[in-house]
């Protein structure tokens, strides 16, 4: 009997949910519709004809799966939620069937959907300063007003931070803990400066493995260890495809562009270690080869490569996809869609924790200077840039400071040209679409006319 | 001594008025001079190693130069001390240590040291995390490390030379922390300001020099007589580092007196506990990792929240005043809290966003005279 009420609560939950989901994505297909307009995008301007990515439906299914099992969770006490950072040991809650929730993502849907502006108040009115990330505030105003474009995260029953994103992560978590009054596991990646320091490897090695026997605790369940191979091996082979992908950006013209891997990320960031993200993957390298097999440019008649630097603009990424696709410009690769799929030079698989320890530390975000003018250096060589478009976001510090002498050294050193977009990931209230577009047809002007000058 | 003559208060405050000058004259005299960031970098090394270790805290006027280099959204404590770096006034240092805190630090770090090529940089790669056997563990790997790096510089580092410079630190701590306990238990016997001072010019002179004239300071003061009372409102300053003294000389010219704080430039530098015996190297892990933390970092169980107001309470403060430095990211994730659970404890709190590198702002005098008339109003 309890068994028949538990299935209809769990059925009911299931509906309450799909409709929500349903609606957010009504919502926001409206919106699209209303930006588009606004923006001129049905008339086909300057010949620019995008033929859209097909794998893109099968990602609403697997991302709107996800939520629901995560609401079905939320009402199952034995099935255990978890907060974590982007960059989180996430194999660790998949091998111990603990339920991953990421306010990051949240935050980019709540950025994407424009309801950032509207969270950020409600958290700055409660006392957050309106300079501090804004994802972390629109998380702070949509826990508060419960307001959000999928009904809302599960509550967790713990939270799991890893700061090789950041040292925000960190305030973000410790608020988390206080408004949840539960366990927080933090995970100190530090950050290197020059190669990765064999003690820092270490370090958090010995983290995870705390991580590995709390979570276990947690759950009342230690993790197989057998399970945890398997989830780290998946996750490896999801890792793979997704920087296969990525690299098949390289060819001309670009079968998508970095716009599109802003959407596509969402599986690896969320399910890698599942079979569905491996699955979810080869489809769209499938369909990648494909668009290449058939010559569909995700930028009609690309003339010009660009490589993007730092978060989305989430509110913004059909705009800028227009106004570069306006030069024949596609963005083709970035350093933020890679930043999900670092290896550490350091493997050994008779260690797989070092291993994944060496890889939690590999990020872009998490060296200095150096390291990155390496990264951006070798994209620019693999996928032929002729320049690079850098957001200089408010809201990370961490990401930001040291773009202006990366677009230093991109100049000077190897004689590639920075647009520095001063912006924000999803709080809209300091952009002007006239101010960026003016200093976007400044940027291409130049860029062209030196390309020009430069084949003559 | 090259600090000039008068009582150790007018030294104290002289040094104040030209935050560098000491150490240029130091580094004149022909001792190696190491600037820092942040008071975890771990300042008994280098005096271990012979450096005349000073603070690097910014200075007063615009930042032209940072701002060719670093974003506006970066805070004031970091753009106006890397555009005096990026003028050639830092030169005097030989050599510049930054201990990982916030990601703008972290960030800077990088930035100076490919903008000053010429100039050392040494990067303490400290935890973020200050508690467990992990954190402690890999701190003693990077401490044994940045002692390798210094004594490449400055030759062998003893370890004897080491618990000797340990032992002159905790000699001077203790003294700050007496000098505390008096403004908090004699409140008119020494005033806010001229305790920020005391403080501040301890980082920026030799510590054998501020010692000499800080303990007959400290002994007298503890022997004087309480002045009458002055029934002014008592005030808890709270924030980042504040080294423009003229907020707490503008909050005390408000009519109240300010007895204690928790600032990065104040109390919270000096509240390492005392080194326990064996390896120095290990006993500085355990000091700087069980001082009272930054909030850059994460220590398991710390409530900020409930920690001001027990401290508000011990020093009998009516007010907190917070002094952020803007774009201070690890103080504003914990201000909402903190500030709540003051309320909830009864003591009002007063936000100010201070820009490090800019004079007081009128609108602070008069914000501070109404938090002031406000406190009066709620004791009558």
């Amino acid at each position: 009997m309890a068994n028949r009420i538990g299935i209809k609560v769990q059925n009911k939950v299931k509906e309450v949910v799909f409709m929500s989901l349903l609606r957010g994505t009504l919502a926001k297909r409206k919106l699209d519709q209303k930006i588009a307009k606004l923006a001129g995008g049905k008339k086909k301007s300057n010949g620019v004809k995008r033929i859209p990515i097909k794998t893109a439906d099968k990602m609403k299914l697997l991302m709107g799966r996800y939520y629901i099992k995560a609401k079905i969770a939320e009402k199952d006490p034995d099935q255990k939620i978890a907060w974590i950072t982007s960059g989180g040991p996430v194999e660790i809650l998949h091998a111990a069937g603990v339920t991953p929730i990421y306010p990051e993502n949240h935050a980019a849907m709540i950025g994407t959907t424009r309801m950032a502006d509207s969270l950020c108040s409600v958290a700055e009115d409660q006392g957050y300063s309106r300079d501090l990330c804004s994802y972390a505030r629109s998380d702070f105003g949509s826990i508060l007003s419960k307001k959000s474009p999928i009904g809302g995260s599960p509550r967790p029953d713990f939270l799991v931070c890893c700061n090789n994103i950041c040292g925000t992560v960190t305030k973000w978590y410790q608020e988390l803990q206080r408004i949840f009054d539960v366990p927080l596991i933090m995970i100190d990646a530090p950050y290197q400066y020059g190669d990765d320091r064999p003690e820092a490897i270490d370090y958090v090695k010995a983290q995870l493995q705390e991580m590995m026997d709390k979570v276990g605790q947690i759950t009342g369940k230690p993790i197989q260890w057998s399970r945890f191979e398997e989830t780290v091996y998946r996750s490896k082979e999801a890792l793979q495809l997704w920087r296969n992908v990525q690299d098949m950006l390289a060819h001309r013209p670009a079968p998508m562009n970095s716009f599109d891997t802003f959407i596509h990320l969402a599986p690896i960031v969320t399910l890698r270690g599942t079979p569905e993200c491996i699955e979810y993957y080869k489809t769209l390298q499938a369909e990648m080869q494909g668009r290449i097999r058939n010559g569909i440019a995700s930028v009609e008649g690309e003339k010009y490569r660009l490589g993007w630097d730092n978060l989305a603009i989430w509110y913004k990424i059909q705009f800028l996809a227009k106004k570069f696709g306006e030069y024949k410009a596609a963005l083709v690769v970035s350093t933020y869609a890679k930043s999900f799929c670092y290896e550490a030079p350091y493997q050994d698989e008779k260690d797989i924790l070092r291993t994944m320890a060496a890889n939690y530390i590999a990020g872009y975000i998490n060296h200095g200077l150096d390291y990155r003018e390496r990264e951006l250096l070798e994209m620019a060589e693999k996928f032929h840039l002729d320049g690079f478009v850098m957001h200089s976001n408010r809201s990370c510090r961490a990401y930001s400071f040291g773009q202006y002498e990366l677009a230093r050294r991109m100049e000077e050193k190897y004689g590639l040209p920075t647009i520095m977009i001063e912006a924000d990931q999803s709080d809209t209230r300091s952009w002007s679409d006239e101010q960026i577009g003016t200093r976007i047809d400044a940027f291409m002007e130049s860029l062209i006319a030196r390309k020009n000058a430069a084949a003559k | 001594m090259v600090s000039g003559n008068g009582t150790p208060l007018e030294v104290f405050t002289s040094v104040c008025d030209d935050f560098y000058a000491t150490a240029r004259a130091v580094a004149a005299s022909g001792r190696k001079v190491a600037g820092y960031f942040c008071s975890y970098a771990p300042q008994e090394l280098l005096h271990a190693a012979g450096y005349f270790p000073v603070r690097a805290l910014g200075r007063p006027g615009g930042t032209p130069r940072a701002d060719q280099l670093l974003q506006a959204y970066a805070c004031s404590l970091a753009r106006s001390s890397f555009d005096a770096a990026l003028s050639g006034e830092f030169d005097f240092m030989d050599l510049v240590v930054f201990s990982h805190t916030c990601d703008t630090m972290q960030n800077l770090a990088d930035l100076w040291r490919s903008s000053r090529p010429n100039q050392r940089v040494i990067i303490v790669s400290a935890p973020s995390v200050t508690a467990g056997a992990a954190a402690h563990a890999y701190y003693r790997k990077v401490l044994g490390d940045v002692r390798e790096q210094i004594e490449a510089l400055s030759g062998p580092i003893s370890d004897d030379a080491i618990r000797a410079s340990i032992e002159l630190y905790a000699r001077h701590r203790d003294l700050i922390q007496r000098l505390y306990t008096l403004r908090r238990e004699h409140s008119e016997r020494l005033s806010g300001q001229d305790l920020l001072a005391v403080v501040t010019s301890s980082v920026m002179m030799p510590k054998e020099d501020h010692l000499a004239l800080l303990e007959p300071f400290v002994v007298e003061l503890e022997a004087a007589a309480d002045p009458a009372p002055k029934r002014l409102p008592r005030v808890f300053v709270a924030g980042s580092v504040c080294q423009n003294m003229g907020f707490i000389t503008a909050l005390e010219e408000a009519g109240c007196m300010v007895v204690d704080d928790d600032l990065c430039m104040g109390s919270r530098s000096f509240s390492l506990p005392d080194a326990p015996a064996g390896d120095p190297v290990d006993a500085l892990v355990e000091m700087y990792l069980g001082r009272r933390p930054c909030p850059a970092f994460h220590t398991a169980g710390f409530d900020p929240g409930a920690f001001l107001v027990e401290r508000a309470r011990a020093a009998r403060a009516a007010g907190v005043v917070f002094l952020l430095t803007k774009f201070c990211d690890p103080w504003f994730f914990d201000y909402p809290h903190v500030n709540k659970t003051l309320e909830a404890a009864g003591i009002p709190g007063l936000l100010v966003e201070v820009e490090q590198n800019l004079p007081v702002p009128e609108q602070f005098r008069t914000r501070a005279e109404a938090f002031v008339e406000m406190l009066k109003a709620k004791a009558d």
